[in-house]
């Protein structure tokens, strides 16, 4: 069927500048093209998580489909693809032994969408890419929410938004920059939604399990062996945020206090046996010194019910959904798996004891148990140190202190990658290799400690911050933690002693981190003003606090805080969900008002014409909607003749106004007043 | 499709529905849309986008995602956006269908469909024919107050005044999610005039007019006269060659010279000479002889039971003759 469209010159697209390059192209090979950009753009971030033949296979896949677009070829068969994704499903499984999990899904949808462009056939087929994009999209957040992820992101979500803007503008050539336009115009319209629905949508915990490997994180676990926590050191992942009332507690004091284990079957420490609800509600003869320091602390999704809290939390923290409960060990554990972000206040005493009173709490006796035949040659070497005549009868702190001492000078070291230990790993490590973690070293003291009938156990959890706070905030992250030891001291109690300590000083004091050197570039900028590098890394520094504040660490409770800001007194989930659905129902009302009003809304000129037309009307003279202000102004004056040069006038002018040789944009509402006012100034004339 | 479709008994259930909404509709050969006459619901792709944002959604609460969220609530706000977009992409739009000139059964009928915007640019709106063969749709831009215009076609099945078909417009700009659409009945009816025979038929001979001055001389010597249309069994020399090639230019026949009085001469187009043909082949024939007859310029009448018009040879006579042909009985 003939389709003619006479559009006037440079409505679709200014033809001025002599078309170049790729608009030369014609338009179904330029939309293609821009479509397998967007795709490039949208994948491109995942090259460094996809296995190498992932990344070249989309590559060259992607290349291929320029090249048909341009060559305007046709597609390879069904078969041929269906054979490429059959390669690539076993490339999958054997990079990873499974097709479930996240990186083996995240390099099947990146094939799906490469592969998917060669079949682009159907409209069906475009739009099953766009959404698989938008998948890629979300994909990447799983391995980073920083800015630079956003803003690429964004840029993706809006070239897919435009390739959607073009399929559906089937009329000619659209130019690029109009479809985005189009897109970027409909994309802000629909922003002051997304903030609303972001700022209101409750906050929920996951609605069923999540696979372990989603989040690709280590963390603490409630039993340890050796080896897990320098896997956790290689995680760079935020684990909390913490900012201070006042001044920070200094780095050696910052012991996040985690799972507590006492319980050792030779190769895996585990947590205190609490068999009975009684004992788990015990006393802990906590006795705390000096004043609290305040903080209020973000905690992400950890996926275990403990609570990292600060060394030694008192009282407990106000958890909107929780109830935590601090165990007779000092740690603080919630009611259930924490995983949601958590945002609360708690407070702190860093000068702490716990004992030496044991009423009502749990026997000792756990915390003297070693497995029967392991690691017999570092109990010899205890019990010989026991027995040399200085520590005969040493107390629990000399003894300690001579192994801290033979640590020091002993020709340990301390390294995140010890490798792989045996059966009787304290032994290997005590006597043979000297080289480990804080695992390592927790253990071996708590072992050596035990087999010198002194009660030790170890304490897991987060050790230090990064050096400098951003913004006031302290951020711990997951390469932050740490395992450290107690012992009983009769008469004093429970001590730490962090073996750690002793062999890494600056892991302790300092926090282990050190300043990244300087790039080059950095290091150029350093040279030319030190004063400007350090300005603009504040400023950024400043900038993403402010978006790990309000966009990734958004969590119930600032939406709870917000819902007060607003006036409400005690602010729940139904209030919250309450507002979402009415502020919705409000924005949808006001949509429907603006498409009635819409309704009403003719040309201006069509209206200035109503306008005299009914002014006529009242001068009983007649007229339809086609009649020209010519035509009118003809009428006027064969029925009044002179009388109304004035309304013939303006007539005339109205008519070149709009027709005129340079018309002008819109009618002029002091013509359409004086007409009719002439108008009523005729009527008694009649 | 429809003819599998056919037998389903919601096919026949839509198809009524559709029947009886288009009879709530006045007829009109200008349409202001409206919100009266604008409709909207979601395409498959919609659903689908709907479904997207969901499971993205659902990834976004399990892994604690907050860029997840303002992702899915992103993608949420644009799709509920386009919605509006798209229903305003046809609201405000008037319609307007030129008049239609006749055509013959058999041929397609020309439909010159004139959309003005009043305000903003409108992008892919598409028209159709919503019954009738012509299934496809054509798409087009209208600038911001401003008009264009597209063209419809639908073939003409039968003779006669012609009810211009119910047309449609509908349009998915800009993210294909949500589709408008709009029916149109318009009040314009056409005249199609019956189907030329073909080949046609060689023209009747003419005969002198009663009155007339009575020369007659053979057909094939004495001086000529004038020119009438090839008849079978012409020698070549008697035909006009220059104008015959016009004629065949024009989509005629062979032109001869006409060695008798053809000036006085007068040819009757009559029914009874058609032989025993069946009625509707008969003004086929005669449609294809009045085509014909007008053609080489010559005087001619027509004779149908009931009617008789009377000799002529303008364009306005051809007009009439055919206009009878349309609407016999």
């Amino acid at each position: 069927m003939a389709v003619s469209t006479d559009l006037p010159a440079g409505f679709v697209e200014r033809r001025k500048k002599p078309r170049v390059g790729w608009q030369r192209l014609p338009r179904d090979s330029r939309d293609t093209l821009f479509m397998l950009f967007v795709i490039g753009w949208t994948v491109l971030p995942h090259v460094a998580h996809l296995p190498l033949w992932c990344s070249l296979l989309t590559l060259v896949v992607l290349l291929w489909r320029a090249k048909l677009a341009l060559a305007n070829a046709t597609l390879p068969s069904r078969w041929f693809v269906a054979g490429v994704l059959i390669v690539a499903i076993a490339l999958t499984l054997w990079s990873f032994e499974t097709l479930l999990g996240k990186e083996p899904g995240v390099t099947m949808v990146v094939v799906l969408m490469a592969l998917k462009t060669l079949e682009l056939r159907a409209k069906r087929d475009a739009f099953v890419v766009f959404f698989l994009g938008f998948f890629i999209v979300l994909t990447h957040f799983l391995y980073s929410q920083s800015l630079f992820v956003a803003g690429a992101m964004l840029v993706s979500v809006w070239g897919l938004l435009t390739a959607l803007v073009l399929v559906h503008m089937p009329v000619g050539q659209p130019s690029l920059r109009l479809a985005g336009a189009l897109s970027l115009r409909t994309a802000l319209f629909g922003a002051p939604i997304m903030a609303l629905m972001f700022l209101l949508f409750p906050r929920i915990g996951p609605l069923w399990g999540v696979p372990t490997d989603g989040l690709a994180r280590t963390g603490l676990s409630s039993t340890l062996r050796m080896g897990t926590i320098s896997e956790m050191a290689q995680d760079d992942a935020v684990a909390m945020r913490i900012r201070f009332e006042g001044d920070a507690p200094p780095p050696s004091a910052m012991y996040f206090r985690g799972p507590v284990l006492a319980r050792f079957d030779g190769t895996e420490w585990r947590p205190p046996n609490y068999e009975t609800l009684s004992a788990l509600r015990a006393p802990s003869n906590l006795r705390v010194r000096g004043d609290p320091v305040r903080y209020e602390m973000t905690l992400e999704p950890l996926r275990i019910a403990s609570l990292p809290l600060l060394e030694a939390t008192r009282t407990a923290p106000v958890l909107d959904g929780y109830q935590p409960l601090m165990l007779p060990d000092l740690q603080w554990v919630a009611d259930r798996q924490v995983m949601e972000r958590l945002r609360f206040k708690a407070e702190s005493y860093p000068q702490f004891s716990q004992g030496p009173s044991t009423e009502g709490a749990p026997s000792l006796r756990e915390s003297l148990e070693l497995p029967e035949g392991y690691n017999p040659r570092t109990i010899a070497w205890a019990q010989d140190l026991r027995r040399s005549p200085a520590y005969a009868n040493a107390s629990a702190r000399t003894l300690a202190a001579a192994l801290m001492a033979h640590i020091r000078t002993g020709g340990f070291s301390y390294t995140g990658a010890p490798g792989e230990y045996g059966a009787n790993a304290v032994d290997e490590f005590w006597l043979d290799r000297r080289e480990g973690f804080c695992e390592h070293f927790a253990s071996a003291f708590v072992v050596i400690m035990r087999a010198m009938n002194v009660p030790a156990r170890i304490v897991t959890g987060y050790q230090g911050t990064d050096p400098l706070p951003l913004d006031e905030y302290y951020i711990v992250r997951q390469s932050s933690a740490h395992a450290w030891a107690e012992y009983w001291e009769p008469g004093t109690g429970w001590i730490r002693a962090d073996p750690t300590a002793a062999v890494a000083p600056d892991r302790i004091n300092r926090g282990r981190r050190l300043a990244p050197r300087p790039g080059f570039v950095e290091g150029a900028l350093d040279n030319v003003s030190p004063q400007l590098i350090a300005d603009l890394r504040k400023s950024w520094e400043l900038i993403n606090n402010r978006w790990n504040q309000w966009v990734l660490n958004y969590s119930r409770g600032q939406q709870i805080d917000v819902l007060k800001r607003m006036g409400f007194d005690s602010p729940s989930w139904a209030d919250l969900a309450l507002l979402l659905i009415g502020s919705l129902s409000t924005l949808a009302l006001g949509g429907a008002v603006w498409a009635w009003w819409d309704r009403r809304r003719v040309d201006p000129w069509v209206r200035q014409m109503e306008h005299l037309r009914a002014a006529l009307q009242d001068l009983g003279l007649a007229s339809a909607t086609h009649d020209a202000p010519r035509t009118l102004a003809r009428r006027v004056r064969e029925r009044y003749g002179a009388a109304a040069e004035t309304l013939v006038g303006l007539l005339d002018t109205l008519e070149r106004q709009r027709y005129g040789r340079s018309p002008s944009p819109r009618p002029d509402p002091a013509l359409t007043r004086a007409f009719v006012a002439q108008a009523r100034a005729l009527r008694p004339a009649r | 499709m429809q003819a599998t479709a056919a037998f389903a008994p919601a096919f026949h259930l839509r198809q009524r529905f559709r029947r009886w909404m288009q009879s709530r509709q006045p007829r009109t050969d200008t349409l202001q849309l409206t919100q009266r006459n604008v409709y909207i619901l979601p395409t498959k792709a919609g659903l689908l986008f709907a479904g997207t944002v969901i499971v993205l959604l659902l990834a976004s609460i399990n892994y604690q995602l907050n860029l997840g969220y303002v992702l899915a609530f992103l993608l949420a706000g644009s799709g509920v956006v386009s919605m509006h977009v798209t229903h305003a992409t046809l609201r405000g739009l008037t319609l307007h269908l030129k008049p239609v000139a006749p055509v013959f059964v058999g041929d397609a009928v020309l439909l010159d469909v004139v959309l003005t915007s009043p305000g903003s640019a409108r992008f892919g709106v598409g028209m159709k024919v919503v019954d009738g063969a012509g299934g496809s749709i054509s798409w087009i831009n209208v600038p911001a107050l401003g008009q264009a215009t597209t063209q419809l076609s639908f073939v003409a099945a039968t003779r006669g005044r012609v009810q211009v078909p119910t047309l449609g417009a509908e349009t998915r700009f800009p993210l294909g999610l949500f589709r408008t659409w709009t029916v149109w009945r318009p009040a314009a009816d056409l005249l199609v005039y019956p189907k030329p025979e073909y080949p046609p038929a060689s023209l009747p001979i003419a005969r002198p007019v009663p009155g007339g001055p009575a020369q007659s001389r053979s057909a094939d010597g004495g001086e000529v006269e004038g020119v009438r249309a090839y008849r079978r069994g012409d020698p070549p020399k008697l035909i006009a060659w220059r104008k015959a090639s016009k004629s065949i230019e024009a989509g005629g026949d062979l032109i001869s010279r006409d060695t008798s009085a053809s000036v006085h001469q007068a040819l009757w187009l009559d029914w009874q000479a058609c032989g025993s043909l069946p009625p509707e082949e008969r003004l086929s024939r005669l449609t294809a002889w009045t085509l014909a007859a007008h053609r080489a310029g010559i005087d001619f009448g027509l004779r149908i039971p009931g009617r008789e018009i009377a000799l002529a040879s303008s364009d306005a006579h051809r007009r009439h003759c055919l206009e009878v042909l349309a609407l016999w009985q």
